[in-house]
């Protein structure tokens, strides 16, 4: 098949270029938004285009002579849940009739209730606006491909690392740097799912019965534990995992007054507005809310200490999870199994960081 | 503190007044660096800005508002800048040849950008055609202007810290150039991907500092596109020997890591007057920013030339060297050096091995590397 693989330059589009292309399982268009992002797919004679994943008519003439559509591009909220009725409208409108869409395990929330599958019903409210927007981003994919008659696949995958993904680099940093913390011993499930399981899990849905279309949990085969995620790149970098400290206190990650103004400031109604606000005023307001975000300043009679803990509400509350996402769901409609054990995902991986920080 | 460049009264230019330039390329290297040296050098009397010519005329407009008397024209045959003028070509490199050729039939000496060319045979035709017309052919490769690359030069020559052994260069990020077309990843319309764009400007210094390799391995990602991560080992007949690792892919160090026999220096990219000196033996690195030689009564410190500074530096000579007042800094000939061995690289290359892939994913990729 012809797949056009939308955000084929970011983490995940990357490794499926490559995946599909040198693995000779389908002929590959990346799309990306801009020609800046052509770096990574124009390592390969491609048929590479660009398409703007938030506007129509670009976006249908960019997939245009495909068989189906992979959509991997990320965004902020807002545009996470625009993208999907232009994809589905794009692909009316190119005569395609199968979409894979990257939805998230996170529209469970990052720690779900036991018993939680894809029959469990999603409600907006999340703490993370992430999650609402996947949600809304989700309902959308659907009612628009059920409009255009079109087979709608949204994978559902977890914490999704491997070659040139945050989880790894943000971990090997906060190593490094002493910020690596782990809560309640690292007993919580990390739900991941290595990049390559994801593009199998993508591969099967590219070759599914279309009655089989919606949505699919999708992760690897073993149950990790946070612990063991970090331990094995910790043990990778040379630190000791027993080391890595516990998170004694949650930090109270009700947003500031600064946050609150700019995602108030980030809302449609805000934005239309702001052009009639004079420039001086706007930049006053942008310059205290600098101000309001710095740093207290270091007095000169105090002695350096080590940084304390980098801490992410999504972090906090994935590591809070104790439930395995299950994927019987796609593995009965889609027959996905998890081609790569945990482990050799991690030291592929973990073989990238090596190659990019130029160590092999 | 401040600079020599602001501080120094204008040149008078110029007993000749000042030199009438043409500007061809009007893209974002014309708007984020030329734009604001032409201005400058505008201002000190040196330069008048005669032609802007891009095909584009929204490209144009960008540079016409800051240079309202200079003419705009769609093509080089539009242009009528007299004989002896300087023209910067500022175009993709598939077209600095043909345009540089055409500009010495015109009378007119060139600046033209890094890289100089597509490849070595139109450098050589482009050097050969500067003799022939006795015109001047000047290479934009502005790094050679930094204080901190003139500092690193002096170490490397007069060896006040012994023998050079080793370095390790580690240059790049992923890409933010904000490129207008896709010209810049089509291999139809250039030549190279990360090795010809920033390897470029490194190889250049390296083989300025150096000088000429005696032996060396290439290894790129290219599987039948253009390369984003480059490895380039040299080894030189004095022992020296040293790595670099280029990256349109992921952020690297960023930093030339240069160790002496008495000492190390660390530059980090860009840093046109900073380095970080470690003498073996001291307990502390010392970080320093250049300035001017110390004066001998007690004055303000005076900075050297700051990256931008050396770029405007940069057409400062040119203009010099066409008015016979300094000897021209990177010629042709300077600016063909890097571009030989990076095609020296290109033929030897070799398929760098991504750890990540599969048994089946990396035989398909060496098959696709090895596609012309």
């Amino acid at each position: 098949m012809k797949i056009a693989i939308i955000g084929a330059n970011g983490f995940i589009g990357t490794r499926l270029v490559e995946q599909f292309h040198l693995g000779q399982l389908h002929e590959v268009v990346p799309i990306v938004r801009r020609p800046v992002s052509l770096a990574l797919p124009a390592r390969f004679a491609l048929d590479w285009r660009i398409g703007d994943a938030l506007n129509t008519a670009s976006l249908a003439k960019a997939v245009t002579g495909c068989d189906a559509i992979v959509h991997a591009a990320m965004g902020d909220p807002r545009q996470i849940e625009a993208m999907p009725a232009v994809l589905a409208d794009a692909a009316a409108r190119a005569g395609i009739k199968r979409i894979v869409y990257l939805s998230t395990a996170s529209v469970h929330g990052q720690s779900p209730a036991p018993g939680t599958d894809e029959s469990s019903p999603l409600r907006t409210g999340h703490t993370l606006e992430y999650n609402d927007a996947k949600i809304r981003a989700e309902r959308s994919f659907h009612d628009t491909c059920r409009r255009h008659g079109i087979a709608g696949f949204a994978l559902r995958p977890g914490v999704v690392f491997g070659p040139r993904s945050r989880w790894i680099t943000d971990l090997a940093a906060d190593l490094r740097t002493g910020r690596a913390w782990l809560l309640d011993d690292g007993r919580g499930i990390c739900n991941s799912i290595y990049v390559d399981n994801l593009a199998a899990a993508v591969a099967a849905a590219l070759a599914a019965d279309a009655r089989h279309a919606g949505p699919y949990l999708v992760g690897d085969e073993e149950t990790v534990t946070w612990r063991e995620f970090y331990a094995g790149v910790a043990t990778a970098l040379g630190f000791d995992a027993d080391q890595i400290p516990a998170l004694k206190n949650i930090p109270d990650f009700r947003p500031g007054t600064a946050a609150r103004l700019q995602s108030l400031a980030a809302t449609p109604a805000v934005q239309s507005v702001l052009p009639l606000v004079p420039g001086l005023a706007k930049r006053t307001v942008k310059n205290l809310l600098v101000a309001a975000q710095l740093p207290a300043s270091v007095d000169a009679w105090t002695l350096p200490s080590a940084p304390g803990p980098r801490i992410t509400q999504e972090l906090v509350l994935l590591q809070q999870c104790r439930v395995k996402l299950p994927h019987a769901a796609a593995a009965r409609a889609l027959q996905y199994r998890a081609p790569v054990p945990f482990a050799t995902g991690l030291a592929r991986s973990l073989a990238w960081l090596a190659f990019a920080e130029g160590r092999s | 503190m401040r600079s020599p460049l602001i501080q120094s009264p204008p040149i008078s230019a110029t007993a000749k007044g000042p030199l009438p330039v043409v500007l061809v390329g009007c893209g974002a290297v014309s708007q984020l660096f030329y734009l604001p040296t032409l201005r400058a050098l505008t201002q000190r009397g040196e330069l008048a800005v005669h032609s802007l010519v891009d095909p584009s005329a929204s490209a144009r407009d960008v540079l016409a508002a800051a240079f309202p008397g200079a003419r705009p024209c769609d093509s080089l045959a539009a242009c009528d800048a007299p004989r002896d003028s300087l023209i910067i070509i500022a175009t993709p490199p598939r077209f600095h040849a043909a345009q540089t050729l055409e500009s010495f039939g015109r009378g007119w000496h060139v600046l033209c950008e890094k890289p100089m060319a597509s490849d070595v045979a139109e450098c050589e035709r482009m050097i050969a055609a500067a003799r022939d017309a006795q015109r001047l052919l000047a290479v934009g490769l502005y790094k050679r202007f930094f204080p901190s690359s003139d500092y690193l030069k002096t170490l490397v020559d007069q060896g006040q810290l012994g023998r050079l052994r080793s370095f390790t260069i580690a240059e790049g990020g992923p890409f933010r150039w904000p490129a207008a077309t896709t010209s810049f990843f089509n291999k139809a319309q250039t030549p190279g991907g990360v090795l010809l764009d920033i390897g470029v400007h490194v190889l250049d210094l390296l083989l300025w500092l150096l000088g000429e390799p005696a032996r060396f391995t290439y290894r790129d990602d290219a599987m039948g596109g253009l390369e984003t991560n480059s490895v380039v080992d040299l080894h030189y007949n004095d022992g020296a020997h040293g790595r670099v690792h280029l990256s349109r892919d992921w952020a690297t160090a960023n930093e030339y890591r240069f160790v002496f026999e008495r000492g190390s220096v660390r530059w980090k990219t860009n840093d046109a007057n900073g380095l970080t000196v470690e003498l073996a033996g001291t307990p502390s690195a010392l970080r320093a920013q250049l300035l001017a030689p110390l004066p001998l009564t007690p004055a303000a410190d005076v900075l050297q030339p700051s990256n931008p500074q050396s770029f405007i530096l940069q057409l400062s000579n040119v203009i010099a060297a066409v008015h016979g007042r300094e000897k021209l800094r990177v010629s042709g000939e300077e600016g063909l050096r890097s571009l030989r061995l990076i095609a020296a690289c290109y033929r030897e290359r070799q398929w760098l091995e991504q750890p990540w892939l599969t048994d089946a994913e990396a035989a398909r990729a060496r098959i696709l590397a090895a596609q012309p």
